[in-house]
């Protein structure tokens, strides 16, 4: 127990390897291994049900895993109870004690590890400076708004200094404004305290805004591990390139392989260079996404790869979205930033050529 | 203007109060009818004079009273205080309040478990627990006389197993009338528990075990105060019933091991002082009044915002 005070400065690494986890016969995870490094801002992401909760459970011991081992900074934790673990969870509901002040919930975690009262109030000062709310220290949490409840229970998980940080979709209860808020407060906390936070959210906005690397979930299952931007422009599959932003989908033929660049033949006969997962190699007909912010669209047709006439705009404050109808009866969708004030400048039933920047198609793994 | 608006609003305000009184007044009335009445009845008894067989002579007279709290020597007619009545009384608030910790001891655990099984499966538990309440209580302790008499199932089966060789006496001891209360008395305190238990949110409690707590202070520091008020609830049930006990002393205590209840039962009976049964009822009212706004108020305090 005393661990979770030792290192301040230095977040725990957190290895899973092989994690299986069944509900009587119903799978919730299958299979999952993942490195989350020391230090990281670490994102499950993924849609309702995919197992996000039950894996953040197994980290903090709320769950055995029925299989598989679970590592911290290389020691196996899976058989640990979760007051043996250096590892606090902020709860989706906040799970604040109604019967205690601020001060003592926030205090609670370091009165259990029997710390000395002149630590816990100093601490407890520390962190509700930390969240902003050092004048309502002595109110019931019953008392306070639901971003100041959420900031208690953030001060609250963090107050005994853990290695790790569990944290299952924390603003979802908030209003859009509080939770940008939010967002930003949680970096920073992160970046302050050095601990390593596993942040769960369905949010994918929230998700690239906030992480240092992103694992995608669908089905129990790790679907990609990577960076925001490698997440976002290089999804390895459909359901990754699906579930995060909007995107075109485009059937090719591969033409040729090189080391890290494919060259692929779209439907009209053009060919692009093209980008695929690591370890895969594309051949015969495959599947490339193009994001519609990589499409540009232009009044002539004879050059650009693609081409097709507009049959819906869409007008989004800062964007303006074309839906081209392709050759092929498809649609494919162009963002346009709209720099200027005005109509777009383009009207339904148009012929436009597409533009594709460099370097933006990327090959799926089937 | 301003003068009319809250002269407008006082009558409203009003208005209001006695809609109030007029909704309460079936309770009221009930209150007054079966509970104040015949306590005021049983107050003006203890300061009449005892008839001769029983009943009362209607002339004023403070014995009952005096009765109550000090013995006169039938000899030399020396006054002393009323050890017997002491006695009795401290014997029945310590069985209650013993009969009261042993139901909170037995009857949270099972509380606990009815409130965490599966939804559906709780009524059926909580029908289980109610069944004693369908026999009388007479047949009940007569019931518990038969398994823990000396020719009783448990003394044979302890001899038949040569566990024991003569039979251990149990019935007729504080033992007994310990049992008899606190299985007669658990569902009372069973089912306030199990109120507050279902309202409690267990996710607490594993929020608790996240911020390191063991067991025991996921218990005390978690459970325990926000089940409060079904444990005050349950106590106050167990210990009022508990400390007025009749039936079951009567039974599994026999003729010795006298409770207030009996003792006020006797007055009426055999003793034929009605004015001193009387005076002894309303001393076991003021006794759980007091004994009442005590633990309520101490009940209270500690709870709440604890720092404990
Ligand atoms: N204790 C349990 N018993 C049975 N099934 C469970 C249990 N806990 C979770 N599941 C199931 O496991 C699956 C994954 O649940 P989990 O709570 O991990 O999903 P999630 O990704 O957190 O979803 P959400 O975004 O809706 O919170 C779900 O289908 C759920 O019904
Ligand atoms: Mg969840």
């Amino acid at each position: 127990m005393d661990q979770s005070s030792a290192t301040a400065s230095h977040g725990g690494a957190i290895g899973m390897h092989g994690i299986k986890k069944w509900f009587g016969n119903f799978q919730a995870v299958n299979d999952v291994s993942l490195e989350i490094r020391s230090n990281e801002f670490f994102t499950l992401l993924g849609p309702s049900g995919c197992g996000k909760t039950t894996l953040l459970r197994m980290i903090a011991g709320f769950e055995m895993p029925s299989e598989g081992s679970i590592r911290l900074d290389g020691a196996e934790i899976a058989h640990l109870l979760p007051n043996q673990r250096p590892v606090n969870t902020v709860f989706q509901n906040y799970a604040l004690f109604p019967h205690l002040t601020v001060s003592d919930n926030i205090g609670f975690g370091l009165k259990m590890l029997g710390k000395p009262k002149a630590e816990i109030d100093a601490v407890v000062a520390e962190m509700l400076k930390l969240v902003h709310l050092e004048a309502r220290g002595n109110n019931l949490v019953t008392q306070l708004s639901g971003g100041q409840q959420q900031r208690v229970a953030l001060a609250r998980a963090l107050a005994p200094r853990p290695k790790v940080l569990l944290l299952d979709e924390p603003l979802s209860a908030l209003d859009l404004k509080l939770r940008k808020s939010m967002q930003i407060e949680l970096k920073r906390l992160q970046a302050e305290t050095g601990i390593t936070f596993v942040f769960v959210t369905h949010d994918q906005e929230e998700a690239l805004t906030m992480s240092d690397r992103i694992a995608v979930m669908s089905q129990g299952q790790v679907r990609q591990v990577g960076a925001p931007w490698e997440i976002y422009d290089r999804p390895a599959e459909r359901f990754v390139a699906d579930f995060i932003g909007e995107t075109n989908f485009l059937d090719v033929d591969v033409v040729d392989v090189g080391a890290d660049r494919a060259r692929v033949r779209l439907p009209s006969g053009a060919e692009i260079p093209a980008t695929f997962p690591a370890g895969t190699q594309p051949s015969g007909k495959v599947t490339i996404v193009i994001r519609p912010e990589h499409a540009r669209a232009t009044a002539s047709t004879a050059v650009t790869p693609l081409s097709g006439t507009i049959h819906d705009i869409v007008y989004l404050g800062t964007d303006t979205h074309l839906h081209v109808r392709l050759a092929d009866g498809s649609s494919f969708m162009i963002r346009l930033q709209n720099a200027r004030s005005g109509p777009c400048g383009y009207s339904v039933g148009e012929e436009v050529g597409i533009e594709i920047s460099d370097d933006v198609a990327q090959i799926l793994r089937d | 203007m301003s003068v009319d608006a809250a002269e407008l609003n006082e009558k409203l305000h009003r208005k209001d109060i006695r809609d109030r009184w007029f909704l309460s007044a079936p309770a009221l009335i009930l209150i007054g009818v079966a509970s104040v009445g015949p306590l005021l009845i049983v107050l003006l008894y203890s300061f009449l004079a005892p008839g001769n067989y029983g009943d009362v002579k209607w002339a004023f007279s403070t014995d009952g009273w005096f009765n109550v709290f000090f013995s006169r020597d039938i000899f030399d007619d020396t006054v002393s205080l009323a050890d017997a009545h002491f006695t009795i009384f401290w014997r029945s608030i310590r069985l209650a309040l013993a009969t009261t910790v042993l139901c909170l001891i037995f009857g949270f655990p099972t509380a606990y478990f009815i409130a965490t099984r599966a939804p559906q499966n709780r009524s059926i538990w909580l029908f289980l627990i109610t069944i004693p309440f369908w026999t009388n209580m007479l047949i009940r302790a007569f019931a518990i006389q038969e398994v823990i008499r000396s020719e009783g199932l448990i003394n044979t089966i302890l001899i038949k197993l040569g566990i024991i060789q003569a039979p251990i006496q149990m019935l007729f001891t504080d033992f007994a009338i310990l049992l008899g209360m606190t299985y007669v008395h658990l569902p009372l305190m069973v089912l306030p528990l199990y109120a507050s238990l279902e309202k409690l949110d267990f996710r607490l409690i594993e929020a608790a075990y996240d911020l390191y707590a063991s067991r025991f202070n996921v218990l005390m520091k978690v459970i325990v105060p926000l089940v409060k008020p079904g444990i005050i609830a349950g106590s106050i049930l167990v210990f009022i019933p508990a400390l007025s006990s009749y039936v079951i002393p009567r039974v599994l205590g026999g003729g010795k091991n006298l409770m207030i209840g009996n003792l006020i039962e006797l007055q009426f009976g055999q003793g034929r002082n009605w004015p001193l049964g009387a005076a002894l009822s309303v001393t076991l009212v003021v006794i759980v009044l007091f004994a009442m706004l005590y633990y309520v108020r101490n009940a209270g305090k500690n709870g709440g915002s604890a720092h404990g």
